[in-house]
């Protein structure tokens, strides 16, 4: 920052200042909404005016992880005495637990939706994240004949509509047997981040100097010994600046999830909506659910944080 | 674009004997890459450019019937569909314009020493890390007239967001806003740091007023990365699918993602939706060429 | 950094690991159906099946607005992985044409379904093309459109004399179409945060066709002729266009926003106290009964779809058969389980735990008319139900309906009549496209 400066500039700073908390509390209230909700009990979710104080229960994360079913009348006494602390919220909202036919409380289809994403989105990010580096490197330090309408080509596969793709996607997984598999996804997710990781890693590959590799050679490293030994460390910021961004996409993708799964390899962007309720709408479980879906994405970026934003001015820093 | 050149290895040397040719190399990092992405991205288009000339429906097992360029005729002369790219179009300009403004606006707030501003940074992020259809539920029951907290935070009365058709596009617009202006922020940030300090200094010296410096030294600078926000989010703007289909049944509101979605998966009509396919794939495409073109020139400036 | 990798590889492996073993059941059965209170009931029923095969029951569930895409994409992928799939009706053209469904007509017979369920049920939901014998599914779940009201608001004596003065009538559950409409209109009071009425308008999938059909059927008016596939004239005829008019007002006296409104919304309308009378499945309204969801549940009531003009009275059928699909790997399971379901005393039980049998002998008997507030207006209404097309190509003509009829109801685009003669005019040439009719 400058080195001087003058009361008005000092004035200006802190209406800034001002400013960005402001700008901050908007961003945030939306979300604060979300996990407020994910702790209300159901009847407080749309109050007007709305429930800002209140007693948090964990009761919408345990119908999000049970299978329910709503009862016309409320238990009886001896069977809500009976009950446990956590199937009593359910009662209380005016459901029940269901149980299988062993008696054992009946999980709801969100563990094993997020497993799915879970394994999806890391195996694609690896993947897209991986190829990519190699892939940006090349394009980066080797001639390439039409180097540009290559780059133009790679760009463009991204460009297309998520519901174009997945027209000629379903079909020929059909064909191969790839529909409501891991599998299918892990490609679909690689094939549209790749083009993204490439392009960003391209710029950061070229922000590396070339003379680092150059004094390597010289001192006998072959051109993989380099790459690997003094690339990509040097490349560890934007590698994990593009890890963010193809994370975030393949965590929350939906459309061709929506598409092509079904019940096996299902993600959770299309299974939480699908929990709004089956007579009424519980926002809450829908809230609780969006709330432990963020976490794993939200602790990603956190960790990463200082690459991200560094690696998001890494031109600046070389300059 | 300028390529960084390196010098290349020489033939003879012990460390090129050792380890892979550079060409090798070359082919071995490119050519994966771009293989995998033409069986999976090109491979299905051209599959699906045969399906466009033809009746064909993957819900029957009736054979596909070549029909020429009757679904490309049809199509093409339906308001219906028209309207779906009007529709895109308009909702294009208003959120990229809209994520453009507000996030340039607050990398600028951002772009002076401030306490903690590492992790505002961070926690401005969050929108973008939610799943778009579940951000479409949240904000419905937000901007619900009867039970949602917007209207109650803004006293708006029964100000109806998403059942008055005008205003539907402008209030799904104003979601994508919201979530995808953090993007554009952290790109201008990193823009903005880039700007070399002492042209400020220069500027100040030179007694030149806020708007002279803005125009004059910020904007310019940051503009190839600004045009690289705006890229992304036009791309992503335009394949909008999720967030719209979510948050709004308003015909005003159908984005032609929407119509394709219904065609192909609800109606089952694969190959005039094929065809429909082909027809937004040239135009963004053609959108996307003047953008790269155009920063290519910005970039050169 | 290499140690991140190796640590989100080993992450990966543990993962994939657990998430195979989730699904390493020996005899299972899945059953695919959409989001909604009978589907649980059916999980229940299911755990019964349990425990006396040993056999384990998974109903698996969407929301409305997919499910029908969801269920024929894997269809058309020819997938395994539903077992059963309780389909709506309207799919029987294309799921049969498409050899999705395995043809129940032989074990329809040899287990006389035709005797132990209601005829018009078996007609629906079973039989395609209809009345020609051959049969694609058991009668699972009946279930027609009808409404809940507000008691105490209908039953206070201030609104009722309100009413009779402006009026000249008794305020009281409406039996013809123009009565409903002058009550929700004498309800609708917005400055009292009041309004008159909740009607289905989501044109997702088949909320709004219900809701529009609800008053076409009962102004005598039909969507076309399902023999000859003649339209024009038919479903823009004067009765249909005065059910259009009636639909249109009656929008008018719903809570602000009811745009977007199906199931929940058109239940919540009753919870929040926003509307004196709201139009439902009657799958739905178990939630409407009990105190815990919902507070007014001992002053809402429920009626029948009513009449119009004509005094002729009819309701949108909704409901589903269940099928086995073709795909499944456990065809003779699921025909098993089958063979269980439609036992007198499994539909009884099916019945005790809310799900609508389509049995005859439980339907009648005066334990299940009793059992609730609205059994006795469901088996009214189950006499007097029609249905949208049942033709392979009927999603493409339920878009057609919601393209045309949305804009008019909600946004009072254009009149009425300009409205359904465009729709007879797309639907003609969709089935002209499809070689129906002349």
């Amino acid at each position: 920052m400058a080195a001087v400066q003058t009361s008005g500039e000092r004035a200006l700073n802190k209406v800034a200042i001002v400013a960005v908390l402001l700008v901050t509390i908007i961003f945030l209230a939306p979300i604060y909404w979300i996990v407020a909700t994910s702790f209300k009990p159901r009847n407080l979710a749309t109050t007007i005016p709305p429930t800002v104080m209140f007693e948090p229960t964990i009761s919408p994360f345990v119908k999000l992880f049970t299978k329910r079913s709503q009862l016309r009348s409320p238990p009886s006494a001896e069977e809500y005495a009976a009950a446990p602390w956590w199937e009593r919220v359910v009662f209380d909202g005016g459901e029940k637990i269901v149980r299988d036919g062993k008696g054992q409380v009946q999980w709801s289809g969100y563990p094993s939706r997020f497993l799915n994403s879970l394994i999806i989105a890391i195996t694609s990010t690896v993947l897209a994240v991986g190829m990519g580096t190699f892939t940006a490197y090349g394009f980066s330090r080797f001639k390439v004949k039409g180097e540009a309408d290559l780059l133009f080509f790679i760009l463009s596969t991204r460009m297309l509509p998520a519901v174009v793709v997945a027209i000629p996607m379903f079909l020929m997984y059909r064909a191969v047997g790839l529909n409501d598999t891991h599998l299918g996804l892990i490609i679909l997710y690689t094939a549209f981040n790749l083009s993204f990781s490439v392009w960003l890693m391209k710029g950061f590959m070229d922000e590396i100097p070339k003379e680092y590799e150059e004094a390597a050679l010289v001192d006998g490293y072959t051109r993989m010994e380099a790459f690997f030994k003094i690339v990509l460390p040097e490349a560890a910021t934007g590698i994990a600046a593009t890890a963010v961004f193809c994370f975030i996409t393949a965590w929350n993708e939906y459309a061709f999830a929506l598409i092509m799964t079904n019940r096996r390899a299902q993600t959770a962007p299309p299974f939480i909506p699908s929990q709004v309720g089956s007579g009424l709408p519980d926002w809450t479980v829908i809230a609780s659910g969006t709330f432990l879906f963020l976490l794993p994405v939200a602790i990603f970026t956190f960790l990463l944080r200082n690459h991200l934003l560094r690696g998001m001015s890494f031109g600046a820093i070389r300059k | 674009m300028a390529t960084t050149m390196i010098t290349p290895l020489n033939t003879s040397s012990r460390a090129a004997s050792r380890g892979l040719s550079d060409i090798s190399i070359r082919n071995l990092f490119i050519i994966p890459t771009i293989v995998f992405l033409i069986v999976f991205n090109i491979f299905p288009l051209i599959y699906s450019l045969g399906y466009s000339f033809t009746d064909f429906r993957a819900s029957t097992n009736a054979p596909a019937n070549f029909v020429g360029l009757k679904n490309y005729r049809e199509l093409l002369s339906d308001p219906y569909i028209w309207n779906n790219f009007a529709v895109t179009a308009k909702y294009v300009i208003v959120s990229v314009v809209g994520q453009v403004v507000v996030g340039f606006g607050t990398a600028m707030l951002l772009n002076r020493t401030i306490p903690l501003k590492g992790l505002i940074t961070t926690l401005l992020l969050l929108p973008m890390m939610l799943s778009m259809a579940v951000v479409g539920l949240f904000w419905k029951l937000l901007y619900d007239p009867s039970w949602g907290v917007i209207n109650y935070v803004l006293d708006l009365g029964k100000f109806q967001w998403l059942g008055d058709p005008k205003m539907a596009l402008y209030a799904v617009a104003f979601t994508d806003i919201w979530m995808w202006s953090p993007f554009v922020m952290l790109l201008s940030l990193a823009g903005l740091s880039a700007v070399p300090k002492h042209l400020y200094e220069a500027a100040a010296i030179d007694r030149a007023g806020p708007f002279y410096t803005f125009f004059r030294i910020t904007l310019p600078l940051v503009a190839p990365i600004l045009m690289i926000a705006v890229i992304f989010r036009t791309m992503e703007a335009f394949k909008t699918f999720d967030l719209a289909y979510v948050l709004s049944t308003q015909p005003s509101t159908e984005v032609i993602s929407i119509r394709l979605y219904k065609m192909a998966f609800q109606e089952w009509q694969t190959g005039r939706s094929c065809a429909l396919a082909y027809i937004v794939l040239i135009m963004v495409l053609a959108i996307t060429n003047i953008y790269v073109k155009y920063l290519n020139k910005v970039k050169e400036r | 950094m290499r140690k991140l990798v190796t640590s989100v590889l080993a992450g990966i492996g543990l993962t994939l690991a657990c998430g195979t073993s989730v699904y390493a059941q020996e005899k299972s059965l899945t059953i695919f159906w959409a989001e909604w209170d009978p589907a649980n009931y059916l999980q229940e029923l299911g755990n019964e099946y349990e425990k006396q095969t040993g056999v384990k029951i998974t109903v698996e569930t969407t929301p409305w607005a997919d499910f029908q895409t969801k269920a024929f994409t894997e269809f058309n992928a020819k997938g395994s992985a539903y077992d059963l799939v309780v389909g709506d009706s309207q799919w029987l053209g294309a799921a049969s044409e498409g050899g999705h469904y395995v043809d129940l007509t032989d074990f329809v017979k040899e287990n006389k379904v035709l005797d132990k369920m209601a005829p018009a049920t078996v007609k629906f939901y079973s039989e395609y093309p209809g009345n020609s014998g051959k049969y694609w599914s058991i009668p699972a779940e009946g279930d027609a459109v009808g409404w809940a009201y507000r008691k105490d608001w209908f039953e206070d004596p201030k609104e009722m004399e309100a009413f009779k003065a402006k009026y000249g009538y008794d305020l009281a559950v409406p039996k013809t179409f123009k009565e409903m409409t002058d009550i929700a209109e004498f309800f609708n009071r917005p400055d009292q945060n009041r309004y008159g009425i909740a009607i289905y308008t989501q044109n997702q999938y088949d909320g709004l066709a219900m809701g529009f059909e609800n008053a076409l059927f009962s102004y005598g008016g039909e969507l076309g002729d399902f023999g000859t596939y003649k339209v024009d004239g038919i479903i823009n005829s004067d009765k249909a266009v005065a059910a259009a008019e009636n639909y249109r007002k009656l929008f008018g006296f719903t809570p602000p926003g009811w745009t977007n409104a199906f199931f929940v919304e058109n239940n919540q309308a009753i919870t929040e106290g926003l509307a004196a009378m709201s139009m439902n499945y009657f799958a739905f309204f178990p939630s409407l009964i009990n105190e815990a969801s919902n507070p007014n549940a001992k002053n809402t009531g429920f009626f029948a779809n009513p009449a119009g003009p004509g005094g002729e009275q009819f309701a949108a059928l909704g409901g589903q058969g269940i099928s086995v699909v073709s795909y499944s790997n456990n065809k003779e399971e699921a025909m098993k389980f089958l063979k269980w379901f439609i036992q007198d005393d499994t539909q009884k039980k099916w019945a005790a735990l809310g799900g609508y049998t389509c049995n005859k002998a439980v339907l009648e008997s005066a334990e299940f008319q009793n059992a609730t507030p609205y059994n006795k207006a469901f088996y009214d209404t189950m006499f007097k139900v029609k249905d949208f097309w049942a033709v392979p190509e009927y999603a493409e003509l339920l878009q057609q309906l919601n393209q045309r009829v949305y804009p008019y109801i909600v946004n009072g685009d254009g009149t009425a009549k300009e409205m359904l003669d465009a729709l007879a005019k797309d639907w003609d040439a969709t089935f002209k496209k499809y070689g129906r009719g002349q």
